[in-house]
């Protein structure tokens, strides 16, 4: 009888644990794994998904009939999305709730119709007016709120240009003066940047040559014919751009490492890279996938931006100093995956990708982890400090692998003047600088608590000392005292 | 005759300081036994340095993956390099008719080891007390002490095996060649016998489950 009954207690202990076990598992599979970061050691650690996909837009749920290959999508202060069907030849605007507003087919231009051929990027500046870069046509097109063309900007013409360049605008960003920057297929010295008459002034930004030392030893040792029949070293290409409200341009280009720039009126690259790693999508993939290809960056408030990888898919976030904040997405059939991702934009907090082959628009919605962490940027870049300790400490709360939080963290216990928690935050973050900087004031604080006891102590040492050499010496000239005897 | 005790650090404190006086009387004057004593003790201690360099240094000289850490492999990063160095440097020299045997060898470069664990040991504390600003001082203490250890390993080699200066400069730079083959001599042989270790198992394996 008793052990019968004490068979059942082990066995209602074991249910308990295996409830237990349940349990946690559960709580797991509601977080997500899915969603990753990078550790300052290079590692991927796991953090619960910022975003989730929770609506699917497509021409005919918006009431504009099926899209046909859209390349390019905008979405303006006001919450209007402009879409570029470019299959189609046409804009279709919609409203936050995804409504059709208007769309653009067809515009006048010196008494005729014309329309658009295979469109490829487009912008729409702040008063509203729509500006297309109409690759068929070799041509942008700029029309005013109602549709009426203000101008048209054929192939430029200029000491700058190949004689036989090819006009192929196939992305474009308007900024505050109205100046046009340009991004053309085959042209490898920038963006050709037009004044707000639309005459061409100058290329901005080229990005730097990249060539292997074994192709450039064969050029060295060939002759002048062999040469022009080589390929040339020639800068890569941008593959995307986006303007902030600053008038800095964010771009993106193929190569394997600085493939995101910021650049300032003079075209140099003012990007803060002081993350763990430079902003440039994955840096752990296996060598038979290679690096992240960037294909589209989007630019937020507070400088955050976002990268899209068209390899894998992914949406990656960062903030202003080039800490990688959240990344989702993906490659499949599910919600929240894509088959041909080729924008990114975000509506309020929301983002939209557009899939090119699918001609749908995911929209992902922040979940409570992505809208602390983004309220915890924002409140640390707008400088208020306090409500950036409490975000942050809610965010580690949520995902302690976020390691970057804890600098923040840091900094505003040293400015509250706790010193020593704050050296604690910052050793977790490996942030060396601001660690050495809580060390200062915090050995400062110490120093002066103890300094009498301190001194008081040298000083007695120093007595001590004297006195037992004293001694000593005493004692030694007795020895040889009594040696002498 | 000084007591076994001080004699344990004040002599190699000597030596650092009077590398010539105390490098001859290592070969001649002292007791062989007591000086085998002294540089087991001393690489000792260099490999509780070690170890404890990687696990107390401050955070602003010392970042490490805390699942790297490994006592054993520290160990190994001191005895193995002190080890080459003595088995090259010996092999070299009776070639070149130095007068130094395999101990007079090894407890000369253990002696000559003395200044790291001099100066590096306190700087293990003292880097947890200092600012990013100051660790250009570590720094500096640090390659003196390395610096100070090489001089001290050139004079030992120098007195040891009774070489001109220039002979000394030419053997030690022999000597670290022969390291270099040693080195790939035993990858070689590791790499080899880890080949022959899994031809076997596959052998074993393969009897085992054609059955």
């Amino acid at each position: 009888m008793m052990w019968v009954q004490k068979k059942i207690y082990l066995l209602i202990a074991l249910c308990c644990l295996v409830g237990i076990g349940a349990g946690g598992t559960m709580v797991q599979a509601a977080d997500g794994a899915e969603s990753y970061n990078y550790s300052y050691w290079g590692l991927t650690t796991v953090a619960p998904a910022a975003y989730q996909a929770n609506v699917l837009w497509n021409g005919e749920s918006i009431g504009a009939g099926a899209f046909k290959e859209p390349s390019d999508f905008h979405v303006t202060e006001d919450q209007q999305i402009y879409v570029l069907d470019s299959g189609n030849n046409r804009v279709v605007v919609l409203d936050n709730k995804f409504q059709q507003v208007q769309t653009i087919s067809s515009f006048v231009h010196g008494g005729k119709e014309e329309t658009f051929n295979n469109p490829q990027g487009l912008f729409v500046t702040g008063n509203k007016q729509l500006v297309v870069a109409d690759t068929g046509n070799k041509r942008i097109v700029q029309l005013d709120q109602s549709n009426n063309l203000i101008k048209v900007i054929e192939a430029p013409k200029s000491d700058m240009l190949n004689e036989k360049f090819d006009f192929q605008p196939v992305r474009v960003v308007v900024d505050k003066a109205q100046r046009i920057y340009v991004m053309s297929t085959g042209v490898y010295d920038g963006f050709m940047e037009f004044s707000p008459d639309g005459t061409f002034t100058s290329f901005v930004g080229a990005n730097k040559v990249f060539f292997n030392p074994t192709d450039y030893l064969w050029k060295m040792l060939s002759t002048k014919a062999q040469k022009s029949q080589m390929v040339m070293f020639t800068p890569t290409e941008f593959t995307n751009l986006d303007i902030d409200q600053e008038g800095f341009i964010y771009a993106t280009n193929g190569q394997e490492s600085g493939n995101v720039k910021k650049l300032n009126a003079q075209g140099n690259d003012i990007l803060r890279r002081n993350g763990y790693f430079a902003p440039e999508g994955d840096i752990r993939y296996r060598t038979a996938d290679g690096p992240s290809r960037l294909i589209d960056i989007d630019v937020g408030d507070s400088e955050i931006f976002s990268i899209l990888d068209g390899k894998r898919g992914r949406i990656f976030t960062y903030d202003g100093d080039g800490h990688l904040l959240y990344v989702f997405g993906g490659m499949g059939n599910q919600m929240g995956q894509f088959n041909t991702p080729v924008a990114i934009e975000r509506l309020g907090d929301e983002f939209l990708v557009l899939d090119k082959a699918l001609g749908e628009i995911t929209v992902f919605q922040t979940t409570e982890y992505g809208r602390t962490l983004n309220e915890a940027v924002r409140a640390y870049y707008n400088g208020d400090e306090d409500k950036a300790y409490s975000l942050y400490q809610q965010t580690i709360n949520m995902n302690s692998n976020l390691e970057f939080a804890y600098a923040g963290i840091g900094k505003s216990l040293l400015r509250q003047g706790d010193y020593h928690e704050a050296m604690k935050y910052f050793k977790e973050s490996m942030d060396q600088k601001d660690y050495s900087k809580a060390f200062l004031l915090y050995r400062k604080e110490v120093l002066r608590e103890y300094f009498p006891g301190i001194m008081t102590g040298v000083l007695l040492v120093i007595v001590c000392w004297f006195g037992i050499s004293k001694y000593r010496k005493r004692k030694g000239v007795k020895k040889v005292a009594f040696m002498e005897q | 005759m000084p007591s076994w005790n001080s004699e344990l650090y004040k002599y190699p404190l000597y030596l650092i300081l009077h590398p010539f006086n105390g490098f001859w009387e290592l070969k001649y004057e002292r007791s062989r036994k007591m000086n085998l004593v002294i540089s087991l003790v001393i690489l000792f201690l260099l490999i509780v340095m070690k170890i404890m360099k990687t696990q107390y240094s401050g955070f602003l000289v010392n970042i490490v993956y805390p699942d790297s850490i490994n006592s054993l492999m520290e160990t190994l990063y001191v005895v193995v390099p002190v080890l080459f160095w003595c088995v090259a440097n010996w092999s070299l020299t009776t070639l070149m008719d130095g007068e130094g045997k395999f101990v007079d060898i090894f407890t000369s470069t253990c002696f000559a080891l003395v200044p790291l664990l001099v100066i590096q040991l306190p700087w293990i504390g003292l880097s947890n007390l200092i600012s990013l600003e100051e660790v250009s001082f570590y720094q500096f203490f640090n390659s003196l002490s390395v610096l100070w250890c090489a001089y001290l390993l050139f004079v030992g080699n120098m007195t040891v095996q009774q070489y001109s200066p220039s002979k000394t400069i030419g053997t030690i730079i022999l000597t670290i060649v022969a390291m270099a083959f040693m080195a790939f001599l035993c990858l070689l042989f590791f790499s080899l016998i880890q080949q022959m270790i899994a031809f076997v198992q596959v052998i074993h394996q393969e009897i085992v489950l054609r059955r």
